[in-house]
């Protein structure tokens, strides 16, 4: 260890960031590095020298504490303050608490995830900058799962639907969609996952995660959801820039880094694109009170500030994510194809679904000209027909997944929207299923790994899920039928709603 | 009425007169501060305010968001006291940095020489002795011209009386235009400075990579000529580009230093001679001429880059595809308000480039 010597004046930034985290590192002498740091050679990228790595944020333990202390202070006088009045009556409408169990189940958990996750690569890390980079956003990370379990368990109070959301993450069959990108990320080697997480999910993807729900919150009444988000936030511009340095890093050590950094830029862009598949119908069709379209996020967070990215990385000799002008020809139909298929599972969803009214059918339409009139809204129309009839519509037959991003296979071809896509590879003898060209390249580079899926629909098939009948496996998932499923028309939390809110219960 | 302003984390206390800003201020006081366009457009200035009261005057909404203003940041630029203030600035100690004081001159021309059909050189004696570094630049104020405009030194720090201008004109350009049409040996003009953070890293190992193109030549002679009069011996190569002959100056001057200096490797490049040029030398833009002359592989330089907005934007991708990052490249940035709205659409992947 080095004597620190008396400094003469302050401590400038950079410097006193050196000396709270530098001398953590220290050479070995009883183990050699490799031995130490086994995984930081695996997957083929090449480092020369680790004190090269710039912090891409200079906050010292101590200040991190401070900061934080005051972010957990502020939050939890407004949770408090939002519990004792009753705010979630204030919320538009019964509908928007869905988006919240949507999030709950599905991105509390992987913050969760992503906190064991950073913990994981940050003892894989032999660089000591990277370790404590790693190490922060680790502690970041439990601090999001738990203000965010703490911010919306007040609903839990008054809505159904909550209260099995760590149970139902493992379980519920389109939540493997969210849990097996991130279990994806925690079974590849350290550089892999943070370029998946750091780079290609928090700094190209993430404002398509926050900025929806938070502003979705903000535009809803949802003051305590818009609270931790903002407190989230706050530490999302250190995971951002920590993405953009581990990429430059990466490329600047070694050339021969190059092309597998592309490898996992397709991939992982890829995987975070499908997963917002949810994201994009919640901005759609969740939000009593909607923010933007999907088709205005993408073109404005992944065409135009995603397109400025890669311009600039394309000085390293990197280019656009494989399959990007897919995601662009998608973008006026993906919501829709995601939403038609949770209103035809809607008896196996922990969360309520609808068709839009009219006056969201106008929006849509004015949001989708090209697209919403021509080929969605008369199947809502059918579907509202059926409904009024008596006869509202569940599939009762399981979907086919995605062996890669286990989304059912609903999306249809780049080219043409009327025709659902289907794409296969074969591997030892079996035959494997593919949403896009996309899933099926990332199935082609790591046969071996997707083999393994988890795949909902198979499992229960195979007899893994409580049982062969539809109540089985929704006992299974800890999912309460005719309380937590089905159409929101029909739900409790509708009846409690109208209750509470002294309006006339609809026909 | 002043107000005391004092700067961390260098702990120092200076006075700012009412209506000046902190960017001023601080440079007066020999208190380097990141700054760029000077007018509130590029956000470079930015600094945390963490006691005391500031107006933020002219600073464009675009470079300081609302909810930055909510956290105390604003433009040192344009930002003006209010109160005795504190406020915490990005100082990294820069161990090749020297600090010389902003002042004010009164300058008499005393040459004029054209030396391109679109630039010209303007010598000026100066009333006292102007300290800078080499790579810095002045503010001229040009008469019934509202604004003062930037120029490199083109001198080296050793000629402290008479400074050297190398002007290109604008086309449609005020300011230039009259330094072109108007201007006359024995005109008085004001100017201060120097400003500017574009400097010889000399501490740094490694040789020096110049590359420069048209009246971008300025500040790299100034550079070069410093270096060779420190005696420095490591290897200096200055690729200068010019579109062809006529456009090419102060070539007979460089190959001089050349033959003089063994360090000194020149290599004049034309990107489209013209037939009666006769031109022997390397032809092509100033990427490309460096990727040829180092094989792509810049590793072991520090390179400067001084030169119009295409070429610059060239070379860093040229430089970094040859190995050479963002550690050991500088530039000196001049911001139109027109640049300014443009680098809105650059992503922040590199901080200075």
């Amino acid at each position: 260890m080095s004597t620190p010597t008396s400094a003469p004046k302050k401590l400038g930034l950079r410097e006193k960031y050196a000396r709270m985290t530098r001398d953590l590192a220290w050479e070995p002498s009883y183990q050699p590095k490799d031995k130490i740091y086994p995984q930081a050679g695996l997957e083929g990228i090449k480092i020369e020298d680790w004190d090269r790595w710039e912090d891409p944020f200079r906050l010292t333990m101590d200040a991190y504490w401070k900061y934080q202390a005051e972010k957990e202070r502020k939050l939890y006088a407004i949770i408090d303050a939002f519990a004792q009045n009753n705010a979630q009556l204030n919320v538009t409408d019964a509908r928007y608490v869905n988006a919240l169990k949507l999030f709950l189940t599905g991105v509390t958990p992987l913050e969760y995830a992503a906190h064991r996750g950073f913990a994981m690569v940050g003892r894989a890390f032999p660089g000591a900058g990277a370790q404590v980079a790693c190490q922060m956003q680790s502690i970041d990370e439990l601090r999001h799962v738990q203000t965010q379990i703490h911010t919306i368990s007040h609903y839990n109070k008054y809505f159904s639907g909550f209260e099995e959301w760590r149970h139902m993450h493992d379980r519920v069959w389109y939540l493997s969609v969210p849990k097996s990108f991130f279990d994806d990320a925690m079974s590849a080697g350290p550089f892999e996952f943070i370029t998946a997480i750091s780079f290609s999910f928090e700094y190209v993807l993430t404002n398509l995660l926050f900025m929806p729900f938070m502003s979705g919150a903000a535009y809803n009444g949802d003051m305590a959801t818009v609270t931790f988000g903002f407190s989230a936030q706050s530490d999302e511009a250190r995971h951002m820039t920590l993405g953009l340095e581990v990429i430059k890093f990466m490329l600047e050590q070694h050339p021969d880094n190059l092309p597998i950094v592309q490898r996992w830029i397709d991939k992982w862009f890829w995987r975070g694109y499908r997963l917002l598949t949810l994201v994009a119908m919640m901005m759609d069709y969740m939000l009593p009170k909607r923010v933007m379209s999907w088709q205005e996020a993408w073109e404005m967070y992944f065409e135009q500030n995603g397109g400025a990215l890669f311009a600039d990385l394309a000085r390293y000799g990197i280019r656009m994510p494989r399959h990007w002008e897919v995601s662009v020809k998608e973008k006026d139909r993906l919501s829709h194809e995601a939403w038609a298929t949770f209103y035809n599972y809607g008896h196996a969803a922990a969360f309520h679904t609808w068709m839009p009214d009219e006056s969201e059918m106008a929006w849509l339409a004015e949001k989708y000209p090209a697209s919403f009139d021509a080929r969605y809204r008369p199947r809502y129309e059918h579907w509202i027909a059926e409904e009024r009839a008596g006869r509202r519509f569940y599939n009762p037959t399981l979907p086919m997944l995605c062996q890669v991003c286990q989304i059912p296979m609903v999306f249809t071809e780049p080219d043409d929207p009327t025709t659902t896509c289907y794409r296969e590879s074969h591997y030892h003898g079996e035959h494997y299923h593919f949403c896009s060209d996309g899933c099926k390249d990332i199935f082609d580079a790591e046969p071996e790994k997707y083999v393994q899926s988890w795949l909902p629909v198979h499992q229960i098939y195979q007899g893994h899920c409580g049982g062969g009948s539809v109540p089985e496996v929704l006992r299974w998932y800890r999912l309460e039928a005719g309380r937590d499923n089905l159409d929101y028309l029909s739900s409790p939390d509708r009846q409690n709603w109208q209750r509470w809110k002294g309006e006339a219960a609809a026909g | 009425m002043s107000h005391l302003l004092t700067i961390e984390p260098l702990g120092q206390t200076i006075e700012v007169a009412e209506d000046q800003t902190i960017l001023d201020a601080a440079l007066r006081a020999g208190i380097w501060l990141p700054h760029a366009c000077c007018h509130g457009l590029c956000a470079t200035c930015k600094v945390q305010v963490s006691d005391g009261e500031i107006e933020h005057n002219d600073a464009s909404p675009f470079a300081l968001l609302d909810f930055e203003r909510d956290e105390g940041k604003c433009l040192a630029c344009c930002a003006t006291l209010s109160s005795d203030v504190t406020i915490e600035a990005d100082i990294d100690e820069d161990p090749d940095a020297e600090v010389h004081p902003v002042r004010d001159f009164n300058a008499t021309v005393v040459e004029l020489e054209t030396l391109t059909p679109t630039a010209r050189r303007v010598v000026l004696e100066l009333d006292a002795d102007l300290s800078f570094q080499a790579g810095q630049y002045i503010n001229l104020w040009l008469p019934q011209i509202e604004r003062p405009r930037a120029f490199s030194l083109a001198n080296p720090p050793s000629q402290s009386r008479r400074v050297e201008l190398q002007v290109r004109r604008v086309p449609g350009g005020e300011a230039t235009g009259y330094i072109h049409e108007r201007l006359a040996v024995g005109d008085t003009l004001r100017l201060s400075g120097p400003y500017g953070r574009f400097f010889v890293r000399r501490s740094a190992p490694g040789s020096h990579l110049f590359l420069a193109g048209g009246t971008g030549l300025a500040s790299p002679l100034s550079m070069i000529v410093d270096l060779l009069e420190r005696g420095d011996t490591r290897p200096i190569t200055l690729i200068y580009g010019a579109r062809h002959r006529a456009e090419l100056y102060d070539d007979a001057r460089l190959r001089a230093l050349a033959a003089q200096y063994p360090q000194f490797a020149y290599v004049p490049a034309l990107s489209d001679p013209l037939p009666g040029d006769d031109w022997e030398g390397v032809t092509g833009f100033v990427h490309e001429v460096a990727k040829a002359y180092f094989n792509s592989d810049f590793r072991g330089h520090k390179a400067y880059l001084c030169g119009p907005p295409p070429m610059i934007d060239a070379c860093l991708s040229t430089l970094m595809q040859g190995r050479l990052f963002e550690r050991d490249i500088y530039m000196e940035k001049f911001l139109s308000a027109a640049d300014a709205a443009q680098a809105n659409r650059r992503s922040p992947l590199f901080r200075a480039l």
